[in-house]
């Protein structure tokens, strides 16, 4: 559309998109704020923007020991997550292929990760966050493997059932997660997987395959045919064809519909809410926040907040293009 | 083959589920009975059409649909046209407005409610403009909850609708624009029809999402009735886990589905349409 010239208006436009940047944006930095704050800051009846800040509230989430005890454990960690980032970096000059210089890095992650409640006595917090990345990761890993076999299965045998399974998987997409969850509250008291992360796993998978295999399907139906068919005319079957050659190209596509898969389990509440009695993960965690009268409550539940956001806002800045893409593109297709 | 697994996902964990959620709204079931279901016919779909406070919850979704849905599109509209006048900047403003709708909507929501509860700057900011002092009640809180989504799903909306003005069909614009039509007309006669069909897209994704609103409901509340800002499906999980009436949650969400399917069915034949044309 015709874009206006004149100064002043154009100068309205800047405040108007300003303002509305400030709207989006305030209420995080609020709480970030919050979150080093001392109580007695916090709990003012004028709103302090200047005070002088604390990290009390973030020990006490994470651990059940004072923080000096911690100090370190604190320093041995940086240590090794630095170590770590350093090997992964330099993974081109080592004598081991990069796949398992990288596999190596994230194994050993994780086995800090997990050794970490043995050594220092880390707060229940900790064990949510773990409960989290479990829950999630499996999600989007189970999710991705079969929402891209089945949009591929789609993009490509057009055929009257595939019309049946797409359209019904629309109908499922609109579903209350609701009308799903009882039933597997039932069943899982019954056979015992209640309050497990498998159970957890699946029912988030049943609920965003429609929408996966939605959002996959769009992304295969742009690459043309001839592509697996040279492949298969020297020789490859489909899956082998499917596997070396449609995936590797397709990477943008299953990372745009893995970061929505991403934000769907990481920010589920419902369903973890129901399906869990103390494996909790860290939106039913901090769903105890919502209420009470200690003053130290403010802060806490603001650290909290903040813990919670900023891994998911880390992982959107970095792949924000990819996010935004997979908006525009569900736009278009509409 | 390649299909084979998804659809035994789906068929195992919604259709099955589906199907258990009527079975097991026709059985009076509690926590003490879950293995023993006792079978009770429609007296479930009886006692749910008899609560009031199921119509309460109804008709506080119904009128989030009214509000929020036309405030979305609209704002989003407004956002999207202004964005499209600038460049410079434009990276900062959408991923700013990215952070309101990619957080956790339990954490979304605390934030909100620190905003405008005491000695929040929201808070303070009325008191002293308008001399307004606000309270949580069963008028604020209600409309606190339909303003957060608002706030959470606007950039969603922008976004989406900065794409589509992307794909203007650009002929039609430079006949305009030789025409010396004015920006308004623009809008009105190329921009809003060729927007259309995603205006329809986001309306339907938020009446879908109005049906499910919980998240916020449960943080606002405090599980605290006093405030009548129930929705359905807050009120369905109540039924279902606070009173433990497990049958009467199943044939409250087999409810809620068929009511969803009235507004759907339209979407579904259009999609059905559109596929098999394709060919």
């Amino acid at each position: 559309m015709t874009r206006t010239d004149n100064p002043i208006a154009r100068f309205i436009i800047y405040i108007a998109l300003a303002l509305f940047t400030l709207y989006n944006i305030l209420p995080f930095t609020w709480t970030i704020m919050s979150s080093i704050k001392l109580p007695k800051d916090a709990n003012a009846r004028v709103p302090r923007f200047v005070f002088s800040p604390t990290g009390d509230n973030y020990s006490e989430l994470w651990l059940n020991m004072a923080p000096e005890a911690f100090a370190p454990y604190g320093l041995a960690l940086i240590l090794i997550f630095f170590i770590l980032v350093v090997i992964a970096l330099s993974a081109n000059r080592l004598p081991a292929p990069n796949s398992i210089v990288y596999m190596g890095c994230i194994f050993a992650g994780v086995i800090v990760a997990l050794a970490l409640p043995e050594i220092v006595n880390t707060a229940e917090f900790y064990d949510y966050l773990i409960n989290s990345v479990i829950v999630t990761i499996g999600t989007v890993c189970v999710s991705l493997s079969i929402g891209a076999l089945a949009g591929y299965g789609l993009a490509r045998f057009r055929h009257v059932v595939s019309v049946y399974i797409l359209v019904i998987a629309l109908a499922f997409r609109s579903l209350p997660s609701m009308a799903l969850v009882l039933p597997f509250y039932y069943l899982g008291q019954l056979s015992g997987l209640y309050d497990t992360h498998i159970l957890l796993i699946l029912c988030l998978v049943a609920t965003n395959q429609p929408f996966t295999i939605w959002m996959l399907r769009s992304f295969f139906m742009e690459i043309p045919r001839e592509i697996e068919e040279a492949a298969m005319i020297d020789g490859a079957g489909r899956l082998k064809s499917f596997l070396s050659v449609i995936v590797p190209i397709m990477w943008p596509g299953i990372i745009t519909t893995g970061l929505f898969t991403l934000l769907l389990a990481y920010n589920d509440f419902l369903l973890a809410r129901i399906l869990t009695q103390i494996n909790w993960t860290l939106p039913v965690g901090i769903a105890q926040f919502t209420g009470g009268e200690d003053p130290g409550h403010v802060t806490l539940a603001a650290a909290a907040s903040v813990s919670v956001t900023l891994p998911i806002l880390v992982v959107i800045i970095f792949f924000q293009k990819y996010l935004i893409r997979g908006l525009a593109s569900g736009a278009v297709k509409g | 083959m390649f299909v084979g697994p998804s659809v035994f996902i789906m068929l195992a964990l919604m259709t099955a589920p589906l199907l258990a959620s009527i079975v097991l709204g026709l059985h009076y079931i509690t926590f003490r009975n879950l293995d023993a279901p006792v079978w009770v016919g429609f007296q479930n779909y009886e006692e749910v059409l008899g609560d009031p406070e199921f119509w309460d919850s109804l008709e506080f979704t119904l009128l989030f649909i009214a509000v929020a849905v036309p405030a979305r599109i609209v704002l989003g509209l407004m956002f999207a046209l202004l964005l499209d006048q600038v460049t410079r900047f434009r990276g900062v403003f959408v991923a700013a407005a990215l952070v309101p709708f990619v957080m956790t909507p339990v954490v979304g929501t605390l934030i909100f409610r620190d905003m405008f509860d005491r000695g929040g700057p929201y808070w303070y900011w009325m008191q002293q403009l308008f001399e307004y002092r606000l309270f949580m009640n069963s008028t604020t809180v209600p409309l606190l909850i339909i303003f957060h989504s608002i706030w959470t799903a606007t950039p969603f909306a922008m976004i989406v609708l900065f794409a589509g003005l992307q794909t203007l069909p650009q002929e039609s614009l430079e006949a305009a624009r030789v025409d010396g039509a004015s920006w308004l007309k623009q809008l009105w006669h190329v921009a809003i029809p060729h927007l259309r069909s995603l205006f329809v897209f986001i309306g339907l994704i938020s009446i879908m999402d109005a049906y499910r609103v919980f998240d916020s409901v449960f943080v606002l509340t405090s599980q605290n009735p006093i405030y009548d800002s129930e929705t359905i499906m807050y009120y369905n999980f109540q039924v279902a886990l606070t009173f433990g009436r497990l049958g009467k949650a199943n044939a409250m969400s087999v409810l809620t589905v068929l009511g969803i399917f009235v507004v759907l069915v339209p979407f579904l034949v259009m999609t059905y349409r559109e596929q098999t044309e394709e060919d």
